[in-house]
């Protein structure tokens, strides 16, 4: 079964056409990745797969069930953890209590296992949301997206306004979660980082996905990167006629 | 002239407890719901009266109980069946379905117990005067401000202290992402609003034991308690705390120089407040 099954994604916002019919297969057990550059389109992906914007036509498939239309508590509830982008912790609540938040589903993550996976969390147990930095409100979100016993994570953009070190540590843990069993979804503009740890890989741009194929073929493939920060979905074509 | 501030001091700090309970409800529905319940004043007169029913029956203790209960639930039935119907639209559409509840409630209230005032029996117990020189200080008034001092404590703690209102407080921030976090948002918003409804109730019932009931009568607490919400700062259940405290006790003790300027002070103290901290008291920052 696979954990995630876009098909023919159409999202609106208001009156703008964002996806243009964007299918992708999250399998179970593998950590892929969806790549693109920015205003592509991936983090309206992810919010109609998590039903904060719901797609207008297309259907979004988790663990077999159809929730096109659920309401985002519902999607979660099957076991979906979603670190969204800018990682929007609750600046208003301790880390503790940011923690207590996600519904309890029963599994193996617990308060006090993702303090031991960040200890600084731990450390800072006390302090608001607010005051941690960058690096700690992404360590933040991760472990509420943890606590909820996801088995399915969806990242988006972990790297984004971190140090290079603290990306290390943010991409070796998202990792070690796939070696943990989770399915992962990690959505990123960081190319080689995430083509070093995902099994595959897509792209998306313009609201379509413009590549699709086995992380390690397309790390391989020096120009291609090189390009994706500045591909155009035409160039993409002309390279590769629609994956 | 001891007496008189004395006595005009603890009528604010009544009166003031009275706009607390009212702008608490209030100010939680309008976080989380993003709702300015026009019908919290109505809600309140209810409570007021299911007492008045229930009290023949079972007492004025489990009543004070049990009325407030009945008000949330109600609250709770309206907000699942008309209230969520217009959250994400324009403003204006909270602001007609809130205030044709008003009208729906209040002349409901007037069709079944009548326009004229009905009084509220309390137990002998604590209606009688502590001391003569403090005629003021009945039992029952004290009374009034420790049930007022431990349902906010109460609400305090619930929020700080329980997994639900540590939702409830992130939610008013971003209810997006504590749904996406696996909570039913939905039936977040039905309880916080019970919730505010319940002390709107719990309101109905003191008032009505002080001062009778009357199907206008939450209709004078509905004002001053919007100016509460907006002195303390949207968005802070202390600010708004502090704003009921400080416009009723100014309200009090205008009344012992210029009594007829004791309302307009509540007025003059928002424009203040305003000019000098436009987010109010304790407005959280960034809550737009």
């Amino acid at each position: 079964m696979n954990a995630i099954e876009i098909e023919g994604l159409h999202t609106y916002y208001g009156k703008s056409h964002i996806l243009h019919g964007v299918s992708l297969t999250v399998e179970e057990g593998r950590l892929t990745t969806l790549l693109g550059r920015n205003g592509a389109g991936k983090t309206t992906t992810m919010r109609s797969v998590m039903g904060l914007t719901p797609a207008r036509e297309g259907t979004v498939r988790i663990f077999g069930r159809e929730t096109t239309r659920w309401p985002s508590f519902r999607i979660a509830a099957l076991g979906v953890g979603y670190v969204p982008e800018g990682r929007r912790i609750f600046p208003n609540l301790s880390v503790e209590e940011n923690l207590k938040v996600p519904l309890e589903r029963p599994g193996p993550w617990s308060i006090p296992r993702v303090y031991e996976l960040f200890p600084r969390l731990q450390e800072r147990k006390l302090n608001r949301g607010r005051q941690l930095s960058g690096g700690e409100q992404e360590m933040l979100s991760i472990a509420r997206a943890l606590l909820l016993n996801p088995r399915v994570l969806i990242l988006d953009e972990p790297s984004q306004g971190l140090a290079p070190l603290i990306v290390r540590d943010v991409f070796r843990i998202v990792a070690e979660m796939r070696n943990e069993g989770i399915s992962v979804l990690l959505v990123e503009q960081n190319v080689r980082m995430s083509l070093e740890i995902a099994d595959y890989a897509y792209v998306l741009d313009d609201g379509m996905i413009v590549h699709a194929g086995p992380a390690a073929e397309l790390a391989r493939d020096e120009e291609r990167i090189q390009s994706l920060a500045g591909a155009t979905a035409e160039e993409w074509h002309e390279k590769e006629p629609a994956a | 002239m001891l007496q008189l501030v004395l006595f005009n001091l603890f009528n604010g700090l009544i009166i003031g407890a009275f706009y607390v309970l009212t702008a608490l409800g209030l100010s939680m529905i309008l976080n989380l719901s993003n709702v300015i319940n026009f019908a919290h004043g109505n809600f309140l007169a209810l409570g007021g009266y299911l007492a008045y029913v229930l009290i023949p029956y079972i007492g004025f203790w489990p009543a004070l109980v049990v009325s407030p209960l009945l008000t949330a639930v109600l609250g709770f039935v309206v907000e699942r069946t008309m209230i969520r119907r217009i959250y994400g639209r324009d403003p204006i559409y909270s602001l007609l379905l809130t205030f044709g509840l008003a009208f729906m409630i209040q002349d409901g209230c007037r069709y079944i117990w009548g326009v004229n005032g009905l009084p509220l029996t309390t137990p002998a117990s604590i209606s009688q005067p502590l001391s003569q020189e403090f005629f003021f200080l009945t039992g029952y008034r004290l009374f009034v401000v420790g049930i007022v001092i431990v349902a906010v404590a109460a609400l305090f703690a619930f929020l700080r202290y329980t997994r639900m209102g540590m939702r409830i407080r992130a939610g008013v921030l971003d209810l997006d992402t504590v749904s996406a976090l696996g909570i039913n948002v939905r039936l977040l918003r039905s309880l916080n609003f019970a919730f505010g409804i319940f002390l709107a109730g719990l309101a109905g019932v003191l008032a009505g034991g002080q001062i009778g009931l009357n199907p206008n009568m939450g209709d004078d607490l509905l004002l001053p308690s919007f100016v509460a919400i907006i002195v303390g700062g949207m968005g802070s259940l202390v600010g708004t705390l502090l704003g009921g405290l400080l416009i009723g006790v100014a309200a009090a003790i205008t009344t012992i120089f210029y009594a007829s300027a004791s309302q307009a002070v509540i007025y003059v103290i928002m424009a203040v407040v305003l000019l000098a901290r436009p987010r109010g008291l304790l407005g959280e920052e960034g809550l737009q």
